[in-house]
């Protein structure tokens, strides 16, 4: 064993996913600093002058991606459940349509258009989560209808115009936390936000010890906790300067407190409730979830429900960002999602995968996409190489797999590593009649 | 634990504190506004050029001709078309990135001129110039200028140009025409139509002109995106509902790739072709020009186009106020749009060769 | 046949392991050319894993031991070289695919080809010439799905012969057949024997085989115990049961003394159909009652319906529900859903465990607690400390072999398995415990093991039903045992009036013999 792989045990936990996460953060963060040194030295400028890392930056990738993260968060759930939604895009076109019309037709206040927005995605979401969980028809198909049908109704309902929204909306896909308090020369609010983050990072990781005591199980090295605070400390501080200090009337984008609210509710619910644990359940091994009494239909129907709410909410933002619904608002987000989702680590059998596993694989596209274009690489060749980066990130995982193993570091490091073979899973597959499929008295 | 928590928070609190602290300089909303334009800025400072998606020559021609103008005028560029299927999304992060690159002018051609405004605006506020090219952004106060064709007059040509075809064919009306426009979500479109529609309706009113499907409302004629195969289908459901028998002498298209496509859709059902405008002088338009197929097209030479907005550019950069010949008329929503006009040409047969003499390629077809 | 007729194949000492588990240790089978042969065993004993050695399913390497063929060494690493050879062997679950035609069936994977392209004119008249040779008369152009199971048997018997079969092997070739079918089939192989076909037949039809075969090689645990010329040795039924199952059967398991209370669970008239062919009943009219205390076993061959009458029981998770009563502690209640069923203090633990009684993703800990959830969480929030605790105390009751609670359950083998499944029911502190071969897979350390916890369930006053294929196992640990026969309960045998012979007998027969 490297002292690496039990650096890496330790700090984010021995279990495979967990090993999955720490090369996906480790990618990123290769990705982020790569990007910085090539913008730096694209404009002949040192490293800490480069632009992926500046305070604009950070705040317009933020801003400008947190709709798909807000929609992986949900993708993550139908893919963990075994189920696909082609359908998002269109959802969230044809609800962004309908608030925008609400408000400029019926002059509808924009805190009830969010409220009715919301509404529209649960009605949509309960149609096809009736189609998937009670009829039995594949998410799949129900969806790729949806994606023509909700497209089509927000061409009929839009007429193809664009339809500007209010200011009060607009806040919520363009705005900031505003200035108060003292001038710091900093935003105050973002301030406070990060130190909140801080201190919810370091009584999250003393629970973390409590717990593992409580559970008669060896906690982490002191220092292991200490150094895993401090740098992530160091992380939030850093950025919460960054999102702090950049241009007056700029800060912490609203849109990206939604998302981390969301991250945070659906973190914990995936993570932490018998609800949760049911979409795992019922992905990993769906006759099996039914036989410990879990409710599949009202599983299926949920997360189908749930993704075209939050696809709702992500249209809506992403309307209100551009200050106007337009007959192109969602065309292929569901691709975005679905990528974000596989790159952070999702199994496309279903059972596995985690919410901030896909916000970093989201984080990781976006930092991609943002990188590339700073340095003035087209479309075209950008597509390219999200393409290409999507296939390997995920054949990298199979081949993982396929070798016993699981984190990316593991393969970087292999040949250094002199560790036991492989053990192949003794999961007795004895000689006794073939395994007969369900039922056989 | 509770000491060693409490612990952790000061440290946590003081480094925060003495990172705010050192911290200082966070600029201002101040360096942009239109006061201080007038100081110009560095000759080879950062231009950015936003395109929508690849979908017609002219918007490649243009990014070729920028690239080149701006790097012979010793500007360095950064010239971006929008994904073809993520074009809207695509078009804010590239301004985005553009603004934190630093351009100083940001030119840029809208896929949806309406959903731009907050990136617009977080442009200004960075302190770059806004130049609206051919499609002017609306709902923001921010853009600074606007740099088109008059598209009001293109209409008119196109109009004039489907009424005069028509009576050269048939010296006397009534005349069964259709109407297409272009994409309901590019400002233009409505212009051309409102144009072409000035010609028209007099005509229309006085019954000489007969639009025999009766679809006249600008939400029945228009084509999402622009789209050849959207005008085509129009044209052939046209065609059947409509003039089973009857003989259709003009067709009003906004621009050369719908005409192509209506002429298509035409030629499929074995009937003579009628009298179809277009704009933009595309390649196989002019080719079908010469041979006689479509009646018209628009010449508004991108030449020119992109050669006006490469001089405000430098009047920018000198810190001079860009030229401007219409101060009254382009009003997006949030103010008006001071604003260089450029008149466009009507090409037929006639005067193919004389108008495209400038052009290498163009004018090798007209031989 | 004559017993002098030349040998066609020979299989040497034949081992094959498994990690953990010897399947088979010194297989000997000897078969004669133009004989039928027939293979018997409890489920378990190896049959399978012997025809698959011989097909090349395990390819030659991965056991030890020789076959000779034909005269010479056989070493397929394949079923192709296999069936090259002249082997072919018609599995249970048949390979047919329902929406092809009879033709294309017959000949998938072995297309007659002109220039390339599929000769569907000379396929078609193969086809009828081999539908002749198999007794199917029907339109070869008849899609699979549209006839019934006897002749896609006889379809899968003409597959074989379009590869030019010397050795056909058919494995429980009438399991799914009724009667008629089944006697048209054993007719089909003796018309086979006269043209001199070498067959192989794995059965659990004693009687059939006592009609139809030459030879019966008995196997069990793995080995052979011996090899009978059904003629020469005057065999009968009785003889080939006693040949299966006569073993010392007391040391393999606990001791225990039972400590049986009153009642408290009871199906009454119990009657469920078929999910997919309503006509089908899978559950007559069956009625059966579980004391405290009492370990209570179900006996019967593949397809009696022993699986599919715990899952309808089991709220409703098999079938569609027809009429039926069930009792507990004297009142009657309705299961609906499996959350009623748990919630009713029932448990099944399913015969398969990787297919549908675990989630091979989870951990051991997940696992554990994943059919009562409501019990380490509060107000929907998961207590992961209680969770681990739970976790830990069953994998130390149990002795789950594994570092920690937090290893994934595919990296356990069958015992530890199902060790974390039996922990998974546990959890749910059920009154009544269905357990469905809760040894399938299992080597005999683990078994012993399982078998004492299911002694100490039955102690701590729970009612235990065991549904299992091998008899010993019932004998052994049951205190009373229900036979069933296709979907009815034949026989209730308490622990001292049951032998294999007796039990053998009423599971093969829908005669009721009452017997207490």
């Amino acid at each position: 064993m490297s002292r690496f792989k039990d650096l890496q045990k330790n700090l984010f936990g021995g279990t495979t996913s967990n090993a999955r996460q720490f090369g996906m953060i480790f990618t990123l963060v290769a990705i982020v600093l790569l990007f910085q040194f090539l913008t730096a030295n694209n404009l002949g400028v040192g490293f800490g002058d480069g632009l992926t890392l500046r305070s604009d930056n950070l705040i317009a990738l933020f801003q400008q991606n947190s709709y798909i993260l807000i929609l992986a968060i949900g993708m993550l759930m139908v893919i963990v459940a075994g189920h696909i939604d082609l359908s998002v895009g269109s959802v969230a076109a044809f609800t962004g349509i309908l608030v925008a019309k609400s408000m400029a037709d019926w002059s509808l206040p924009w805190p009830l258009a969010i409220l009715f927005g919301l509404a529209i995605g649960a009605v949509i979401g309960a149609w096809q989560g009736f189609w998937v969980a009670y009829v039995g028809v594949p998410a799949f198909i129900v969806t790729l209808a949806g994606m023509l049908l909700w497209r089509g109704a927000n061409q009929y309902v839009g007429n193809a115009d664009t339809i500007p929204v209010p200011k009060g909306f607009q806040d919520i896909g363009a705005g900031f936390l505003p200035e108060v308090g003292p001038d710091t020369g900093y935003n105050n609010l973002t301030l406070l936000l990060g130190l909140a983050a801080c201190l919810a990072v370091v009584w999250r990781e003393l629970q973390a010890r409590k717990t593992r005591k409580e559970m008669n199980a060896e906690p982490a090295p002191l220092w292991v906790s200490i150094f895993r605070m401090a740098v992530m400390v160091a992380v939030l501080i850093f950025v919460t300067l960054r999102f702090a200090g950049g241009r007056v009337g700029t800060s912490f984008p609203i849109s990206g407190l939604i998302l981390v609210a969301l991250v945070l509710i659906y973190g914990f619910y995936t993570r932490n409730t018998a609800g949760g644990r049911h979409i795992y359940a019922v992905g990993g091994n769906s006759r099996a979830a039914e036989l410990s009494g879990v409710k599949l239909k009202r599983v299926n129907f949920f997360v189908m429900m749930n993704m075209s709410i939050l696809a709702s909410l992500a249209g809506m933002i992403f309307v209100a960002r551009s200050a106007a619904s337009g007959p192109q608002d969602g065309l292929s987000w569901e691709l975005d999602a679905i990528a974000a989702v596989f790159i952070g680590g999702a199994a496309v059998s279903g059972g596995i995968g985690t919410i901030s596993g896909s916000i970093v694989g989201g984080l990781v596209m976006a930092v991609l996409n943002n990188g590339l274009q700073l340095l003035g690489v087209g479309s075209d060749r950008v597509q390219i190489i999200k393409g290409l980066v999507l296939l390997l990130a995920v054949a990298l995982d199979v081949y993982n797999k396929s070798q016993g193993r699981f984190s990316i570091i593991g393969s970087l490091t292999r040949p250094f590593r002199r560790d036991e073979p492989s053990k192949p899973a003794p999961t007795s597959d004895t000689g006794n009649e073939p395994a007969k499929t369900t039922v056989a008295g | 634990m509770r000491n060693f928590f409490g612990k952790t928070v000061a440290v946590g609190a003081i480094a925060m504190l003495a990172l705010t602290a050192c911290g200082s300089g966070r600029d201002g909303d101040t360096d942009s506004g239109s006061g201080d334009s007038a100081k110009g800025f560095a000759a080879n400072s950062l231009i950015g050029v936003a395109l929508p998606a690849k979908t017609s020559e002219n918007w490649v021609l243009a990014g070729d001709l920028f690239t080149n103008g701006l790097k012979e005028a010793g500007f360095t560029s950064d010239v971006q078309y929008a994904g073809a299927s993520t074009t809207v999304a695509d078009q804010q992060a590239q301004i985005t990135a553009m603004v934190t690159k630093g351009a100083k002018v940001i030119v840029i051609g809208a896929t949806d001129a309406a959903q731009l405004s907050t990136q617009v605006t977080a442009a200004h506020a960075a302190g770059a110039k806004v130049i609206a090219y051919d499609r002017l952004i609306t709902g923001t106060p921010d853009v600074d200028y606007y740099v088109a064709f008059d598209n009001f007059k293109v209409g008119q040509l196109q109009g004039q140009a489907l009424l005069d075809g028509m009576k050269a064919k048939k010296p006397t009306g009534p005349y069964n025409i259709e109407l297409f426009a272009g994409s309901p979500d590019d400002n233009n479109a409505t212009v051309f139509f409102n144009g072409a529609m000035d010609v028209l309706k007099p005509e229309i009113d006085k019954g000489n002109v007969v639009v025999t499907s009766g679809q006249k409302d600008f939400k029945q004629i228009a084509i999402q995106g622009w789209k050849a195969e959207g005008a085509q289908a129009r044209m052939d459901q046209l065609l059947t509902s409509t003039y089973g028998s009857k003989e259709l002498d003009g067709v009003l298209s906004p621009n050369d790739t719908l005409a192509r496509a209506i002429i298509q859709s035409v030629k499929s059902r074995n009937k003579a072709v009628p009298v179809v405008t277009g704009q933009d002088s595309e390649v196989e338009s002019v080719k079908s020009i010469v041979a006689g197929e479509q009646y018209m097209t628009i010449n508004k030479d991108t030449r020119t186009l992109v050669a006006q907005t490469l001089t405000m550019v430098k009047a920018l950069q000198a810190g001079n106020a860009p030229e401007v010949n219409d101060t009254k008329s382009y009003n997006n929503g949030s103010k008006v749009v001071d604003t260089y006009l450029l008149p466009p040409v009507a090409v037929t047969k006639a005067n193919a060769a004389e108008a495209y003499a400038n052009d290498p390629k163009l004018a090798a077809l007209t031989k | 046949m004559t017993t002098n007729a030349p040998i066609l194949l020979e299989m040497r000492d034949i081992t094959k392991e498994f990690p953990g588990v010897k399947a088979l240790s010194d297989v000997n089978l000897v078969v004669k050319a133009g004989e039928i042969h027939a293979i018997c065993g409890e489920n378990g004993a190896g049959k399978s894993t012997l025809m698959k050695v011989l097909s090349g399913v395990y390819p030659y390497g991965t056991y030890s031991g020789d076959i000779v063929y034909q005269g010479s060494a056989a070493r397929f690493s394949d079923i192709r070289q296999s069936e090259n050879a002249g082997i072919v062997i018609i599995h249970q679950e048949l390979a047919l695919i329902p929406d092809m035609s009879i033709t294309e069936n017959i000949f998938l994977g072995n297309e007659p080809r002109r220039r390339g392209a599929i000769d569907w004119k000379s396929a078609q008249r193969q086809a009828l010439d081999l539908m002749a040779r198999v007794g199917l008369s029907e339109d070869p152009d008849t899609l699979i799905k549209d006839i019934g199971v006897g002749k896609q048997q006889l379809v899968e018997i003409a597959k074989a012969f379009a590869k030019d079969v010397k050795l056909l092997i058919l494995d429980e070739p009438t399991a799914a057949l009724n009667e008629a079918d089944s006697q048209h089939l054993l007719d089909l192989l003796r018309g086979f024997r006269e043209r001199g076909v070498t067959s192989i037949m794995i059965s659990h039809k004693l009687n059939e085989i006592e009609a139809i075969s030459d030879s019966i090689t008995i196997l069990r645990d793995g080995k052979t115990v011996e090899t009978l010329d059904v003629k020469a040795d005057g065999v009968d039924e009785d003889r080939i049961v006693r040949g299966m199952v006569g073993r010392e059967l007391s040391s393999r398991f606990p001791d225990h003394t039972p400590n049986i209370g009153e009642v408290f669970f009871e199906v009454r008239d119990w009657n469920v159909r078929h999910p997919i062919s309503a006509d089908r009943q899978v559950c007559k009219h069956e009625s059966f009652n579980v004391r405290k205390g009492e370990i209570v076993g179900f006996a019967g061959l593949m397809g009696a319906g022993r699986t599919e009458l715990a899952m309808s029981i089991f709220g409703r998770s098999y079938g569609v529900f027809e009429s039926g009563q069930i009792f507990k502690d004297g009142k009657e209640i309705k299961l609906k859903s499996v959350a009623d069923a748990i919630d009713n203090g029932l448990a099944y633990v399913s015969e398969d465990r990787k297919a549908i009684g675990l989630n091979l993703l989870d951990d051991i800990k997940t696992s554990t607690v994943a059919a009562k959830l409501s019990k380490i969480s509060h107000h929907g929030v998961l207590n992961e400390v209680e969770e681990y605790d739970a976790a830990e105390a069953y994998r130390k009751e149990l002795r789950t072999k594994a570092p920690t609670v937090d290893e994934g359950v595919s990296k356990l083998s069958g015992g530890n398995q199902q060790k974390v499944v039996l922990a998974k029911w546990m959890f749910t502190d059920p009154d009544l415990l269905i357990l469905d071969e809760p040894t399938r897979g299992i080597d005999v350390g683990a078994k012993y093991e399982i078998y004492g916890i299911i002694q100490r369930l039955a102690d701590q006053g729970k009612g235990v039903i065991v549904i299992s294929s091998e008899l010993p196992e019932l004998i052994g640990l049951c205190d009373r045992i229900y036979t069933v026969f296709e979907g009815q309960i034949t026989g209730e045998l308490a622990r001292e009036q049951a032998d294999p012979e007796t039990l053998m007998k009423q599971m093969t027969s829908t005669k009721k013999m009452q017997t207490r």
